[in-house]
């Protein structure tokens, strides 16, 4: 019966027998052992079969010519949310409703879709299967769980709290996008792989019109909280009606297409350059222009004042010298005191 | 279907204008559709979505499933009180609404904060419905991240610190020896200082400029007393007399002839009558007899006795 009602993921069970062995000090009974294998914890009550009732998956997958750091970012999902499938890149070359097919496939009802273009661009598609309200946005500022800097550390698996912003019930958008969220990212109660240990928390924040997404590991009751990673930051594109597909229920004003951002920058750049040569030429213009030669002054009279012109005095002859009356050749003064 | 033409040709004006040709805008002038003044070509704004919130909100209602809170566990909230910011004294931030997103400390001090809020709100619930937070010290599971992972952020942390404090030891040291180096042109400055002065003091006394030898006892009185009291006196004949002795056999030429012929002068002269040293009344070598009196001294004949017999 136990071999039965084994799971897949082996190795658990493995820690859960070591652990068994190490609490109770190696005298357990076999039953005991079974008991424990069927459980996927100990110390809080045991997860029985069938309260597990709400079948929420994910698929998560992307598109071909993703790179490394995107790659990271799924596989951190998927390490985070225990609900999630994978399966393989989509070829580009279908078209996005073979989403639904694919989804439909492997009994899933949300998806995150990833989409790379230009090997540069990543866009992510959230969507609720069959027919429900799709959204594209554009993914920034991608971190993952390997960087050094996110110290945090949380059980695999394990449910985690979400936290909005007020602003998300301030739109009717935003409103459906956190509901769109709240169903895809909340690991489901008692869900098999799941731990039953509530550690960590996702907080979805809107600032500079952008959804901000962190996870936050809970260390102490009083809310001391340290980062674990990933982070990203998703821009909205467009909300759609059906599943990857249908009319727009909204689209973003503010959204501006990272090639005519890229597109924008080098035109600044462009027309820098072509206004510092223009200044250049006019100046060369003015430099080699014929210039007027100046021939009346115009400010000539302003001094001119009306008086009597007095005859003009010719010296033919040099003037004569001046007497000078310092006489460096003095005698001593006491010779010239006897003089006297 | 004069105004049906009106709009089609008002249409084209707007869109096509560049491809209008010059006898067209003649037409249309004439017929007055063409305003005067320039005519710009503006560009449509993007059809704004109607009946978003419409939309939306039948959208939602399809979406929601009406599960318990325990099945979602979301909250939403503002961020918690920034506590730090109030402790310092500062005006509650008057933007709550909008966090500046390019300052990278508040916006992440923001989500920080709103976690914190979440997390605080969130945990008496999750108590009340029997869901634990705390996860038990033997409790060993599969983390999310491996430990060969926590083990690298863990050295990483350990080689920052590292680093920090190297560098604040080698600022230390750096200002010890500055200082110290300080310190040390100091004290060669003040030497300098004194040989200057005494050697300024000592050729005052030469040249006879003043007749008094204090300046020898600077180095000992200068903690003590700046007054130089009664030993000044004492002082007073020692290079004295010799200076003058020199001055009288040497000075200006050589050796003044008949120096040594006993005269009446000479033997009345008392001068070089010293009455301790002829007397030979405590000297500087005995001199110490307030302090440690018996350093050298042998006790008496009683005292010897007395020590003889208790050793």
């Amino acid at each position: 019966m136990s071999a039965f009602k084994r799971k897949r993921g082996g190795k658990s069970n493995d820690k859960k027998a070591k652990k068994v062995k190490f609490v109770a000090g190696g005298e357990e009974t076999r039953e005991q052992a079974e008991q424990e294998k069927k459980n996927e914890v100990t110390i809080p009550p045991p997860v029985s079969m069938g309260r597990w009732t709400n079948k929420e998956r994910v698929l998560i997958f992307s598109s071909r010519g993703i790179n490394f750091r995107t790659r990271h970012l799924m596989q951190d999902l998927r390490t985070m949310m225990p609900h999630s499938k994978a399966d393989t890149k989509m070829d580009r070359k279908d078209k996005l409703f073979v989403v639904n097919e694919v989804c439909e496939i492997k009994n899933c009802n949300k998806c995150l879709f990833f989409e790379a273009k230009k090997k540069q661009d990543l866009y992510m598609w959230i969507s609720n299967s069959p027919h429900g309200p799709s959204a594209k946005f554009l993914v920034q500022n991608i971190h993952t769980l390997a960087e050094l800097k996110m110290t945090g550390n949380c059980l695999k698996g394990s449910r985690p709290l979400l936290s909005f912003d007020p602003k998300f019930d301030k739109e009717p958008h935003y409103a459906l996008l956190k509901e769109l969220f709240t169903q895809t990212f909340a690991t489901p109660h008692y869900h098999p792989k799941s731990q039953p240990f509530v550690d960590h928390v996702y907080t979805f924040s809107i600032a500079d019109d952008r959804i901000w997404f962190r996870n936050y590991q809970i260390i102490e009751e009083d809310a001391s909280l340290v980062e674990i990673g990933p982070r990203f930051v998703l821009n909205l594109i467009k909300v759609f009606r059906g599943s990857f597909g249908g009319s727009t229920l909204f689209e973003n004003p503010k959204f501006k297409s990272p090639n005519m951002h890229r597109r924008e920058i080098r035109l600044a750049a462009a027309a820098r350059v072509r206004e510092k040569q223009m200044v250049k030429e006019l100046q060369k213009m003015k430099r080699t222009e014929a210039k007027e030669d100046v021939t009346t002054d115009v400010t000539a009279d302003v001094f001119l004042t009306p008086a009597e012109d007095k005859p003009v005095h010719i010296q033919t002859e040099a003037p004569e010298p001046k007497v000078v009356k310092k006489n460096k050749h003095k005698a001593f003064k006491r010779q010239r005191m006897a003089r006297r | 279907m004069e105004s049906e033409d009106e709009d089609s040709l008002l249409g084209e004006s707007e869109e096509e204008y560049s491809e209008l040709s010059d006898s067209e805008l003649q037409e249309a002038f004439a017929k007055g559709l063409l305003k005067p003044g320039m005519n710009v070509l503006v560009d449509e704004p993007k059809k704004s979505v109607n009946n978003v919130l419409f939309l939306c909100q039948c959208c939602l209602a399809e979406l929601r499933k009406d599960l318990p809170w325990v099945e979602r566990l979301d909250l939403t909230n503002p961020p918690a009180e920034d506590v730090l910011s109030k402790a310092e004294g500062k005006a509650p931030n008057p933007t709550n609404g909008d966090v500046n997103a390019e300052n990278d400390f508040q916006r992440e001090m923001f989500f920080y904060r709103q976690a914190q809020a979440t997390v605080l709100e969130a945990l008496p619930l999750l108590n009340k419905h029997g869901i634990f937070t705390k996860r038990p010290d033997d409790y060993f599971a599969e983390m999310a991240k491996s430990d060969q992972q926590m083990q690298k952020i863990r050295k990483k942390l350990i080689s920052k610190q590292m680093i920090m404090e190297k560098s604040e030891k080698a600022k230390k040291l750096r200002e010890q020896r500055k200082f110290g180096k300080k310190v040390q042109v100091e004290v060669i400055q003040k030497r300098q200082k004194e040989k200057k002065a005494m050697m300024t003091a000592v050729k005052k006394y030469q040249k006879g400029m003043t007749d008094k030898l204090d300046f020898l006892e600077g180095d000992q009185k200068a903690g003590k007393d700046s007054a130089q009291g009664p030993k000044k006196v004492a002082n007073k004949k020692g290079p004295n007399a010799k200076r003058k002795y020199k001055d009288q056999k040497f000075g200006f030429g050589g050796k003044k002839s008949g120096k040594k012929w006993n005269t009446k002068e000479s033997f009345n002269d008392v001068s070089g009558f010293r009455a301790k040293v002829a007397h030979a009344k405590g000297g500087g070598k005995g001199g110490n007899k307030g302090k440690g009196g018996k350093q050298n001294k042998r006790p008496g004949k009683s005292v010897r006795k007395k020590m003889k017999s208790r050793s």
